[in-house]
């Protein structure tokens, strides 16, 4: 198990990571959400080896990780940018890590000739193996990335944003084979994307990071089911977060004025210090909005407003985005 | 597409354009007029300033030398006399040495440089402002460049009295100046920036994060370098390689004022052959030098292949 303790990551002025904890069980699919500049990036280089955290503590099983060079950490790395060597072909870049690695490399050319071709087949890149890695495409260059990691067996597998350099159609391909290469070789995944889908698609846990620390970790349905904090909900992009005030225990914000809902919506509103607060409602049961016939037009203006960054769910059909507001309202 | 195709080949017959010439042709036509434009100044330039002077040294070589004159009678006797001269001889085997040496030199000292440089520093302000200031001792001339030597080197110089003040040696070394070793230091000094600029260039275009992905699967940073930034830096080597020849083999400036006329290279004995009007002989000693330079170049260019690489 991969176990993080209050690590924190500062940029000068930025934190980058705070206090950031978080366990990874082994043999698991593990997704990491978080927005572009949530800190996804470093937490994984922190875990890597490549940067080293400015507190806190990186624990694998038992044994410091941080100190440790990166070349004796024994996790692997899938780039988002895949990190060819360029002057290598497919089989050399795969068969970089055991050939070179300082901790056993693997002398025995036979020996180097199966284990790579195995990379290669596990991949499904054969008869490729002759070819430059700068001229194959960019599905085949990510399987390249992913053989060349995963042949030297490491414990862990980090992969930062894979897919993101993928077109559509190719991206959920690669989805599937991720999960079942990762199946079939019992190692941990840890899968760190911007996208929500690919998250909720890809992890048996799901890891949700804003703001530099985890805001909640749970299983994808329990994830969607119960956000902990609008926070969440907002990066799972199921949900209408509206801003605004409590007054006389109901909800006072975008024009509007109502009563909470059910005791399961009262657990995401998040008071502040200013008493403002955020409540999320599930997309799936609009809720209707107990608003009085003169301030029906007014409202119903600024709700739309609001809702134009807000997103809807649809179960059956994957993810759409629309406003949602505007239909239960008229 | 079909419907866009016929418009435009209408319109084209309209203008009375299409007389069974595709566009694809015209496009062509058109092309290679622009790429003859570009290319004839230059090849004016060669052929009237390299090509036909070069014919003409070779044509020089065989003329008959006397002591004043040099007439267009052919003959092999200058070739005859640079190739049984051991003097002669001997000086084309110090040209080869010593670029030998000054091309280890530059790369050994510019290496290093060109690896802080270029991978260590990932600021490109930083990056540019190091280069520059590699470039600084070329805000003088070359001559001077070479003569600010001598007050370093000499017996009563920086070198020998820093030395004496510390204790080190009792009696200044008079090995120092005028000697193979201060043409050594000259030349290494003068062109290693030369090595420095490509090698740099090509290291600051390698992604930092394949160095990362190669530590990551394990490797030490011995296998790093030799594995992934030598080979993708070759290119950089190469072409700072050649600069440092082309400029070294045909040196003469600073062998003649650092050695005190003890070292003799080709670049040498030309000038003192052409000094003494021995336009025949200083002709021979010109073809054996270009013969040598594009050797090692066609060498040099067999180890990478630029056009791929760069």
């Amino acid at each position: 198990m991969l176990s993080l303790s209050s690590i924190t990551k500062r940029y000068g002025d930025v934190t980058a990571l705070d206090r950031l904890s978080v366990n990874v069980p082994d043999d698991s699919y593990v997704s990491l959400l978080g927005a572009s500049g949530s800190g996804k990036t470093t937490l994984l280089r922190v875990i890597a080896g490549f940067e080293e955290p400015d507190g806190g503590k990186v624990i694998y099983d038992g044994h410091r990780l941080d100190g440790v060079a990166p070349h004796r950490r024994g996790i692997g790395f899938v780039f988002q940018n895949f990190a060819l060597f360029p002057h290598l072909s497919v089989a050399d870049n795969v068969a970089f890590g055991l050939r070179y690695r300082e901790e056993g490399p693997v002398t025995d050319p036979s020996e180097l000739k199966a284990r790579v071709a195995d990379a290669i087949r596990l991949v499904g890149l054969e008869g490729l193996e002759a070819r430059k890695v700068t001229a194959i495409s960019g599905g085949q260059r990510q399987r390249v990335a992913l053989a060349r990691t995963l042949v030297t067996e490491p414990r862990f597998v980090l992969l930062d944003e894979p897919l993101g350099a993928l077109d559509a159609n190719l991206r959920e391909r690669m989805c599937d084979e991720l999960r079942a290469i990762r199946e079939r070789l019992k190692v941990t995944f840890l899968h760190v994307t911007g996208s929500e889908t690919e998250a909720l698609l890809m992890g048996d846990v799901v890891a949700v990071l804003s703001a530099g620390s985890i805001a909640q970790v749970g299983p994808a349905s329990s994830l969607f089911a119960l956000p902990k904090s609008a926070d969440v909900a907002r990066h799972l992009n199921a949900y209408n977060v509206l801003s605004g005030r409590m007054v006389n225990g109901g909800f006072e914000g975008a024009g509007a004025r109502f009563a909470l809902p059910g005791k399961q919506a009262a657990s995401m509103v998040r008071r502040s210090k200013w008493r403002c607060v955020s409540i999320a409602f599930p997309c799936t049961r609009p809720v209707q909005l107990p608003l009085k016939p003169p301030e029906r037009r007014q409202s119903a203006r600024a709700l739309s407003q609001a809702s134009s960054r807000v997103h809807r769910f649809f179960p059956s059909s994957g993810w759409r985005t629309a406003p949602c507001f505007r239909s239960s309202l008229t | 597409m079909e419907i866009v195709g016929e418009q435009i080949r209408g319109a084209a017959s309209a203008m009375g354009e299409d007389n069974g010439v595709s566009p694809a042709e015209r496009r062509g036509r058109q092309e290679r007029r622009t790429a003859l434009m570009l290319i004839s100044p230059g090849v004016l330039w060669m052929a009237l300033f390299m090509v036909l002077p070069m014919i003409m040294v070779v044509y020089v070589s065989f003329w008959t030398q006397t002591t004043f004159t040099v007439e267009p009678k052919l003959t092999t006797d200058s070739w005859v006399r640079f190739l049984t001269s051991s003097t002669y001889l001997a000086s084309t085997w110090t040209t080869v040495r010593i670029w030998g040496i000054v091309l280890l030199s530059t790369l050994l000292i510019g290496y290093p440089v060109a690896l802080f440089i270029g991978l260590m520093v990932r600021n490109q302000t930083l990056q540019t402002a190091l280069l520059v200031i590699c470039v600084i001792p070329f805000w003088t001339s070359f001559l001077i460049r070479v003569i600010a030597w001598r007050p370093m080197l000499g017996t009563e110089g920086a070198i020998n009295m820093i030395l004496m003040k510390l204790g080190i040696i009792d009696t200044p070394l008079t090995s120092l100046l005028f000697s193979e070793f201060a043409v050594l230091i000259g030349m290494t000094q003068i062109y290693c920036v030369f090595m420095v600029g490509p090698i740099t260039f090509m290291l600051s275009r390698i992604e930092p994060s394949i160095i990362e992905a190669a530590r990551d699967l394990g490797a030490g940073f011995g296998r790093i370098f030799f594995k992934i930034i030598l080979p993708l830096s070759l290119p950089g080597v190469i072409v700072g390689a050649i600069f440092v020849s082309v400029m070294v083999l045909g040196e003469f400036a600073t062998a003649a004022s650092l050695s005190g006329r003890k070292v003799n290279l080709l670049g040498n004995i030309i000038v003192s052959q052409v000094g003494s009007l021995k336009w025949a002989f200083a002709s021979v000693a010109g073809v054996i030098l270009t013969v040598i330079i594009a050797v090692v170049i066609t060498a040099l260019l067999r180890v990478v292949n630029l056009r791929k690489e760069m």
